[in-house]
């Protein structure tokens, strides 16, 4: 992996639902390392439908996808930390402590017939306490609140030290102050660990300000570019197709 | 006199062979049990069972190796079931449905045609604790000791898959792999099962031990250690039921699984109630 190539290669992606219907066409984009994207469109715009394509989640109908330079996106996987768009939405019985939730992010690295070592468990240790949920431990993941939930899944996804992260609308059903630790944790990640992102969100206001760069899409690519030639005020309201205010969050990272 | 009656009782060689294959059973099937509770695929036990029975109804109607073409059955019909559940074609509990349907008319047929099998068919239903031989506990013995070796091979996978299947994917895990894995395991509980238990009343085993574990367990550690410990006790007071009441095991084992679901879930609802309580 060289310095220089980008982390995901995203070249004219489209795809077809088996309906029929165009979920993403001609989507390029290139993702450098140490990147912070914005990844922004309204509800169905293709956002979920884009970073399950850099999974190998979802097949493009057509184009090209390189994830750390290989098209065989399987191979890479274990340096990617996803949190889906349903990570919070939990059963209350389903019979899952915080730890063993965090622990399962260590399954990549740990490798097909082999259990988890005293090295695993230590680093789960390390990432609960990072990001303050190690008093949770032994709570029951679906009786955690949307904040606490948060925590964890983004805790669950770090734990393996991936080198990129896919966040799926991570803040949506948490109240503000959770989202601004949340923000903040973020961005730390990326400007302390050097850990490229890839976000996709509602809060325009506050991830455009976070991220370097701003994807835009609705099913086709609206903007991508530096977050400074970022147009806001013409792009987002042709894009949600009605007038969109952006509040400048002064308390932002 | 009745406690003497059944401490005789049990020290007859064809009772203790019943419990040891309900031991072996209880095991493996509570274990399972968690992953097609957790899965909510809690009717593919139904669709397997009855695949088994259509099965041992053509090997009876050949009159060739029932138990063994059986097997057979239910594991093509776990690769169908499996595969209609990750069609988008069909809904779920509809491919289920349509297995349950195909194995339970085609036994039907058979058995009309051949005018009865020659075989007791309320044990074949219901479960029987006379039927049991050796045999039967020799070879449940190995499987279920390869199938136990399976999922401690492949257990974090099969955890994660469990927890949350588009997360396990998007980590690089083959989930489809596992998920025919799982139901192929559940057939080969089926099988085993069939003797004591039933046809009609297998897939039970595969549900009721994790879902009155999951009532009281706070962690996944917690479940896996709880649900053999209530499949066990499911299935030995069940027998010692079904010896007492001169029953059939199958419907003596369900109920006690029943009666401790209820007792677990009311258990669960006082607790609930009395801490709000406390609250205010």
């Amino acid at each position: 992996m060289s310095e220089a190539k980008p982390i995901v290669e995203i070249r004219d992606v489209s795809v077809k639902y088996p309906n029929g219907v165009m979920a993403l066409e001609g989507i390029n984009i290139d993702v450098n390392q140490k990147d912070l994207i914005a990844l922004i469109g309204p509800n169905g715009a293709g956002k979920s439908t884009l970073l399950k394509v850099i999974l190998g989640l979802t097949k493009p109908t057509s184009g090209t996808i390189k994830l750390f330079g290989s098209p065989d996106l399987s191979k890479n996987l274990k340096y990617v930390g996803y949190v889906p768009q349903s990570a919070q939405a939990r059963d209350p019985n389903l019979p899952f402590s915080v730890y063993e939730t965090v622990m399962l992010g260590r399954t990549p690295i740990a490798g097909l017939f082999h259990g988890m070592k005293e090295e695993d468990r230590q680093k789960v240790e390390e990432t609960l306490k990072l990001f303050g949920i190690y008093e949770l431990k032994d709570r029951k993941i679906g009786q955690l609140s949307g904040g606490q939930s948060q925590r964890v899944f983004l805790a669950k996804a770090m734990v393996a030290e991936p080198k990129l992260l896919l966040l799926d609308e991570p803040t949506s059903g948490v109240d503000t102050t959770s989202k601004k630790e949340f923000y903040n944790v973020l961005d730390r990640l990326n400007k302390e660990r050097g850990i490229t992102v890839i976000l996709s969100s509602h809060d325009i206001g506050v991830i455009t300000k976070i991220a370097n760069r701003v994807l835009c899409v609705n099913r086709s690519q609206f903007f991508c570019g530096e977050n400074e030639d970022f147009a806001a005020d013409v792009e987002i309201h042709k894009m949600y197709d009605h007038p969109v205010e952006i509040m400048d969050h002064h308390d932002h990272p | 006199m009745i406690i003497l009656d059944v401490l005789s009782l049990l020290q007859a060689p064809f009772i203790q062979r019943a419990f040891i294959i309900s031991i072996i059973i209880a095991i493996l099937s509570s274990i399972l049990s968690i992953f097609i509770v957790l899965k909510k695929i809690s009717l593919i036990g139904d669709g397997l069972s009855h695949t088994a029975f259509g099965g041992l109804a053509l090997g009876y109607y050949v009159g060739i190796f029932p138990l063994w073409i059986a097997g057979i059955t239910v594991v093509l019909g776990s690769i169908g079931i499996n595969k209609a559940l990750r069609s988008t074609k069909i809904s779920g509990d509809a491919a289920v449905a349509v297995f349950l349907q195909l194995g339970l008319a085609g036994g039907i047929t058979l058995l009309s045609l051949a005018r009865g099998f020659g075989v007791n068919l309320e044990s074949l239903l219901f479960g029987s604790i006379l039927i049991v031989n050796i045999d039967q506990i020799i070879t449940a013995a190995i499987v279920a000791a390869i199938a136990l070796g399976i999922i401690f091979l492949f257990f974090k996978e099969m955890v994660y898959i469990t927890f949350d299947e588009t997360q396990a994917r998007a980590a690089g895990i083959k989930t489809w792999v596992f998920d025919y894995l799982l139901s192929i395991l559940a057939g080969v509980v089926v099988i085993i099962a069939i003797p004591i238990v039933g046809v009609l009343l297998i897939s039970a085993l595969l549900v009721l031990p994790a879902l009155i574990s999951t009532q009281v367990t706070k962690s996944f550690k917690q479940t896996v250690i709880l649900a053999p410990i209530i499949g066990l006790i499911t299935v030995i007071l069940g027998i010692l039921a079904s010896v007492i009441l001169d029953a059939a095991p199958g419907g003596t084992i369900v109920l006690v699984g029943l009666a401790i679901l209820a007792i677990a879930f009311i258990g669960k609802r006082t607790q609930s109630f009395m801490t709000r309580q406390k609250r205010l």
